[in-house]
């Protein structure tokens, strides 16, 4: 490592710190040290004093909000999540519950995501401008804009309930039959690879035009040489980066595929805690969801600095 | 290079989809309302035909009517969200790119580039928890959103503007900062301004539509074409039109916008090189 990339590294770092520091500072103020009174606001649909006393017990809302953040993170650091203020489940339990079926869905997405986005990619980039490229063009850039809720439904419509191939939602279960995972990966897949796949297609045809590239295929280097061990990995860089905002679309993507779909995921767990006003498994989700975003965000800018050490990644 | 990506016959073609694609739906969202009319009598949940042209929803009501009037909050929630997004991103960062001081360039962006981090649904879903927000508070929550990645971009389109000799000159000639930040930085990087608002316009809507469909800062009865999707989804099998049609509509809008952007890009682009 020289040392100016040492150095970059290094801000970088820091930059992720302040950032995973951040979150916890974003969920606790946003759920509990809001102006007014907490308690009477989480207690929403049903403000009865008794109700109004139990989240100002359980919450131990009579305290200053610095005091409450302190003990909080003192109570995280233990790995102490607290008690679901409806049911008085520990949040950990809930949490453990709901991990399967959204690392499962989230793993699956991942894995077909790369070859899937590169391969559409190199295929759209092989003639520039043919028929196959404008094809794959504009229906990447057209599928890119739908939100995931509209696709899954239309996609329910046709290939579950018209034509009946694929299962409408996974109830029943994950585990039992492969085929109810289809839809929802392929909802969760849809935003992504089309994002990546349109940078991979313009990174390769900026990469095989450069100097470098033309002056090897003059040279005589066999065209896929050039192709798969020069241009590639230039054109794989600022993939890698939207691949780290994939993290934030595939949490948004994992809410919204496991409501659509019944999913009994992280993603269902959150929208009913948020339903209720459940304030600690709310926390505790929002942390783990940002935490992890974050540091994948982190991981996709080391590893686009080292595939292209050049490239400018904003610090 | 990006003159070529867009490739000429492509690049109208791909105006003509767009402008067919979103041409429905904003015509219904900006004109439903006035074509609604008064509310019938409510029939059976769930039954296609009847005398209602795509049928009934959930509690009875006529779909067609829903659709008309349903258009209307996406679009004016995702346009005030971006409106208001680059309102407070847009004078933080010509602040930040047009001071000398590096502390108060730090000050004003270092905030920013800790908040892009944190996934925008999940903040969207946070701020729910504890308040109720309707329209107006979704707007505030995804211009939120939005104000870390407008900041960055026009902070870094910005520098490169604000270094050039003419922002000297109109400095130790003592005009205003207001006049040298919005008259001349602002104007000379509105290229860069306008196609990242478009950009912005296409998140708003994702981001809108998808809080919506997932019940937030709506009504669980509201006349919205995301609440219709989700909310007429167990009949989907019995009357799949009052789905179906919302659905497509959402898409469309998207889609048609984002394809008209991206042809709008490149057509500018080629003009703004030949000039």
């Amino acid at each position: 490592m020289s040392a100016p990339l040492r150095a970059w590294a290094g801000r970088r770092l820091l930059l992720g710190a302040a950032q995973v520091a951040a979150v916890p500072v974003l969920v606790f103020t946003l759920t509990e040290a809001l102006p007014g009174d907490a308690a009477v606001a989480l207690a929403g649909d049903d403000p009865g004093p008794a109700r109004i006393a139990a989240i100002r017990e359980a919450l131990r809302l009579d305290r200053p909000a610095v005091e409450r953040f302190a003990d909080w993170l003192g109570d995280l650091a233990h790995g102490e999540l607290g008690r679901s203020l409806a049911g008085g489940r520990p949040v950990a339990g809930l949490l453990a519950d709901g991990l399967g079926p959204t690392v499962l869905l989230a793993a699956l997405t991942l894995v077909l995501l790369v070859p899937i986005a590169v391969g559409l990619g190199m295929l759209a980039a092989r003639r520039e401008g043919g028929p196959l490229d404008r094809a794959i063009s504009t229906l990447t850039l057209a599928v890119h804009a739908v939100p995931e809720f509209a696709l899954g439904v239309l996609l329910t419509a046709v290939f579950a309930l018209r034509l009946d191939w694929l299962p409408p939602t996974a109830v029943g279960g994950l585990g039992r039959q492969p085929a109810v995972l289809a839809l929802p990966v392929l909802v969760l897949l849809a935003r992504p690879v089309c994002s990546i796949a349109r940078l991979v297609r313009a990174g390769l045809i900026e990469a095989m035009a450069a100097p470098y590239a033309v002056h090897a295929l003059r040279c005589g280097v066999a065209p896929a040489r050039v192709r798969w061990t020069h241009a590639l990995p230039n054109a794989l860089a600022p993939a890698a980066q939207q691949l780290a905002r994939t993290a934030d679309w595939l949490l948004g993507g994992v809410v919204v595929v496991e409501a659509l779909f019944v999913i009994p995921g992280l993603g269902t767990v959150l929208l009913d805690a948020v339903a209720t006003r459940d304030v600690p498994v709310v926390q505790a989700l929002a942390l783990l969801f940002g935490v992890v975003t974050v540091l994948l965000n982190l991981a996709a800018d080391l590893v686009a600095r080292r595939l292209a050490p050049r490239t400018e990644v904003a610090v | 290079m990006r003159a070529r990506e867009a490739g000429g016959a492509g690049g109208t073609r791909r105006y003509l989809l767009g402008a067919a694609l979103i041409a429905g739906p904003l015509l219904l969202a900006l004109f439903g309302p006035l074509l609604a009319g008064e509310a019938g009598p409510r029939a059976v949940s769930f039954t296609p035909g009847g005398g209602h042209w795509l049928g009934t929803d959930f509690t009875g009501r006529d779909v067609w009517r829903q659709i008309l009037l349903g258009g209307r909050p996406v679009v004016l929630v995702a346009v005030a969200a971006t409106a208001l997004g680059y309102a407070v991103a847009l004078p933080l960062a010509l602040a930040a790119a047009l001071t000398g001081r590096a502390w108060l360039e730090e000050v004003l962006l270092r905030p920013v580039d800790v908040l892009i981090a944190v996934p925008t649904l999940l903040l969207v879903l946070l701020a729910a928890t504890a308040l109720s927000p309707g329209p107006v508070g979704l707007a505030v929550l995804v211009a939120v959103a939005a104000v870390p990645d407008i900041a960055r971009v026009v902070h870094a389109a910005a520098v490169e503007a604000a270094a050039r000799p003419v922002v000297e000159a109109l400095r130790l000639h003592g005009e205003s900062w207001s006049r040298i930040a919005f008259g001349q930085v602002a104007r000379s990087i509105r290229r860069t301004l306008a196609a990242d608002a478009g950009t912005r316009l296409v998140g708003a809507l994702h981001l809108v539509a998808t809080a919506a469909f997932l019940g937030l800062g709506v009504q669980p009865d509201a006349a919205d074409w995301a609440v219709m999707v989700d909310r007429n989804r167990p009949g989907l099998l019995l009357q799949p039109w009052a789905v179906v049609v919302p659905a497509l509509l959402i898409a469309g809008l998207a889609t048609g916008t984002n394809l008209l952007l991206d042809a709008a890009l490149h057509g500018g682009g080629r003009k703004g090189t030949r000039r």
